[in-house]
């Protein structure tokens, strides 16, 4: 069966990422509209990892494994070539890939490689005859853009991961087939060397109930104090989004969102910060989400429970005051 | 060994600004917009200036658009680039990420160079392509999310950042190309002197011809692109917006946690 839906798995240490049954979620309706609601599959790369291959086939979407020992490891070359065979023989219309920090080393790569079309960071995308209309965000959120594809190639698209709710397994198991893979080893130029993670030291983010994060809107470090004071009145501790760690003005462990650490406080109060989709995705699931921002138009708003049009800096010590009287 | 380093920068919008619509729906209305050099490619130029400084070389900066990204590139040189480079096409808007790579590539292509840089995304269109999609039309070895970069020999070694604060060490050989991620590195100000020969310094312009193109429109794509219309998010925000005055939003902000429970007074 050609044409259709490709998705490119994703996993790591054994496991899937969300990202992927979200993938599925969005392979559905797109390969209806091609008119086959089952022409779709799921390609799992590694080594090992049938388990995976064998758990995605619970998903109501054939999966085709392929297998190799270069493929233990994520490269981007090892990606390509690996799957530049299977996009020749299945000629799907769309590949579907997380916009995750390796669906952005890859998506590109392989359009580049074998000179397809590609649309990255989709909310929705949809086929319309001979069209793919793909739904963006751009500048910070704040202005909404529609593009559109005309290919009669492999149209290669990166859907951002939580814009669509995941696929939950189905009843009956589809097959998993290996697909057997051409890879020169030695053609990969990508040596994995290994894999690092955060040294922990400092307060855990992730078991707090109390969440009072600082963005740019603070202006300067020594304002921090005054976040500080009020997280202590609150019995809270001090996030921040990524600007701040990156000038060192609060230690990496701090930081909420995608590169950072997911949070699911019962109360999340982000003091200046603007709420972009990298720090969005790090806390939209607290319980009581309160924002400070002086922009009316700051993206944060979409996620807050409640809002406040004004400076963190002012309203701050205003209300430490009230909780005080 | 001297290092050849080319550097992708792209001039944008400030985003912390509010944006309208243009009238056709096309763009946004640029008339009155400040603009300025992508975030992440400060570190991407930051990176490209030590790497030069530790091991010798030269430092050329690239970048596509209209004649005002001349003072982002002014900056660049003034911030430790040795040669300054537009490719002259003067759409403003540049939507299609697809062919603003093969722009960038063809342009690459004349110039010697053992590692490229660009920033991991850039903060007006968000794509996260422009590197990887080089990469791949030039055959170059790449990596992306790049926080540390260390360069021993004819290989370079490199920390690609994943979610969750992990990270990917891989080595990788020259020429390759890196997608520098946030905070690789504390970017430097131009010192005053810098910026003042950085004023005179000639800023070269590859017109279609010098990459091989009749036109600008000449570029061969494997698609069409189209933006069929930009618009306003449809807010699907529900929060309780809090108006007034300081005293009265603090008022009601103190009411809020007690009500939820989290003070008790």
């Amino acid at each position: 069966m050609a044409g259709g839906v490709l998705i490119v798995a994703e996993h790591l240490e054994r496991r899937i990422a969300p990202s992927t049954l979200e993938l599925i979620a969005t392979a559905r309706p797109l390969s209806r509209a091609l008119g086959d609601e089952r022409n779709a599959r799921i390609a799992v790369l590694g080594h090992g990892v049938r388990e995976i291959a064998s758990h995605l086939a619970g998903y109501t979407l054939d999966v085709l494994l392929l297998d190799h020992p270069a493929l233990a490891e994520y490269t981007g070359d090892g990606y390509v070539q690996a799957l530049r065979g299977t996009v020749e023989s299945t000629k799907p219309r769309v590949i579907l890939v997380a916009h995750t920090s390796q669906g952005y080393d890859f998506a590109p790569a392989l359009a580049g490689t074998m000179d397809l079309p590609l649309v990255t960071n989709c909310l929705a995308v949809d086929l319309e005859g001979d069209r793919l209309v793909a739904t963006r965000r751009l500048l910070n959120e704040k202005v909404q853009a529609q593009v559109e594809i005309r290919s009669d190639r492999p149209i290669v698209v990166t859907m951002r991961p939580g814009a669509v709710k995941a696929m939950g397994p189905a009843r009956g198991m589809m097959t998993v087939t290996e697909v057997p893979v051409t890879l020169d080893p030695s053609s990969i130029r990508e040596t994995f060397v290994r894999l690092e993670r955060p040294q922990v030291q400092d307060i855990d983010l992730s078991t707090a109930d109390i969440i009072v994060s600082a963005g740019r809107g603070i202006q300067k470090k020594e304002n921090l104090a005054l976040v500080e004071e009020f997280a202590k009145a609150i019995g809270g501790v001090v996030g921040a989004s990524r600007p701040l760690t990156d000038m060192d003005w609060l230690p990496k462990t701090r930081q909420v969102g995608q590169s950072g650490k997911t949070v699911r406080p019962k109360l999340y109060v982000a003091c200046g910060i603007s709420g972009a989709m990298q720090h969005v995705a790090g806390m939209k699931d607290a319980g009581l989400i309160v924002a400070i921002n002086t922009d009316p138009t700051a993206p944060i708003f979409e996620v807050a429970h409640v809002g406040f049009i004004a400076d963190a800096l002012k309203l701050l010590p205003a209300t430490l005051k009230e909780l005080k009287a | 060994m001297p290092l050849n380093l080319v550097v992708c920068l792209k001039q944008i919008p400030n985003p912390d600004l509010q944006f309208q619509i243009a009238p056709d729906g096309k763009d946004i209305r640029r008339d009155a917009l400040n603009y300025k050099l992508n975030g992440a490619d400060e570190y991407a130029l930051e990176e490209a200036v030590r790497l030069k400084e530790k091991n010798g070389g030269r430092v050329v900066a690239v970048t596509l658009g209209p004649k005002r990204t001349e003072q982002m590139l002014r900056e660049a040189l003034a911030k430790g680039a040795d040669e300054a480079v537009r490719i002259a096409w003067d759409d403003p808007a540049a939507f299609d990420a697809g062919k603003n790579a093969r722009l960038l590539a063809a342009a690459v292509r004349t110039l010697p160079h053992d590692l490229v840089l660009t920033g991991v995304q850039s903060d007006d269109y968000v794509n996260s392509a422009t590197g990887g999609l080089v990469a791949g039309i030039l055959g170059l070895a790449h990596a992306s999310v790049v926080t540390r970069v260390a360069v021993q020999g004819s290989r370079v070694e490199v920390a690609c950042e994943l979610e969750g604060g992990l990270q990917r060490v891989y080595t990788l050989p020259l020429p390759a190309l890196l997608s520098i991620q946030f905070g690789a590195n504390t970017p430097r100000y131009a010192p005053l002197p810098a910026i003042m020969k950085a004023a005179r310094q000639p800023i070269k312009e590859l017109g279609p011809a010098a990459l091989g193109l009749s036109n600008w429109e000449a570029v061969p794509l494997p698609y069409a692109f189209g933006i069929r219309g930009l618009s306003p998010p449809t807010a699907k925000g529900h929060a309780e917006m809090i108006a007034g005055s300081v005293e009265e939003q603090a008022k009601r902000f103190a009411q809020v946690l007690r009500e939820k429970g989290f003070v008790r007074r």
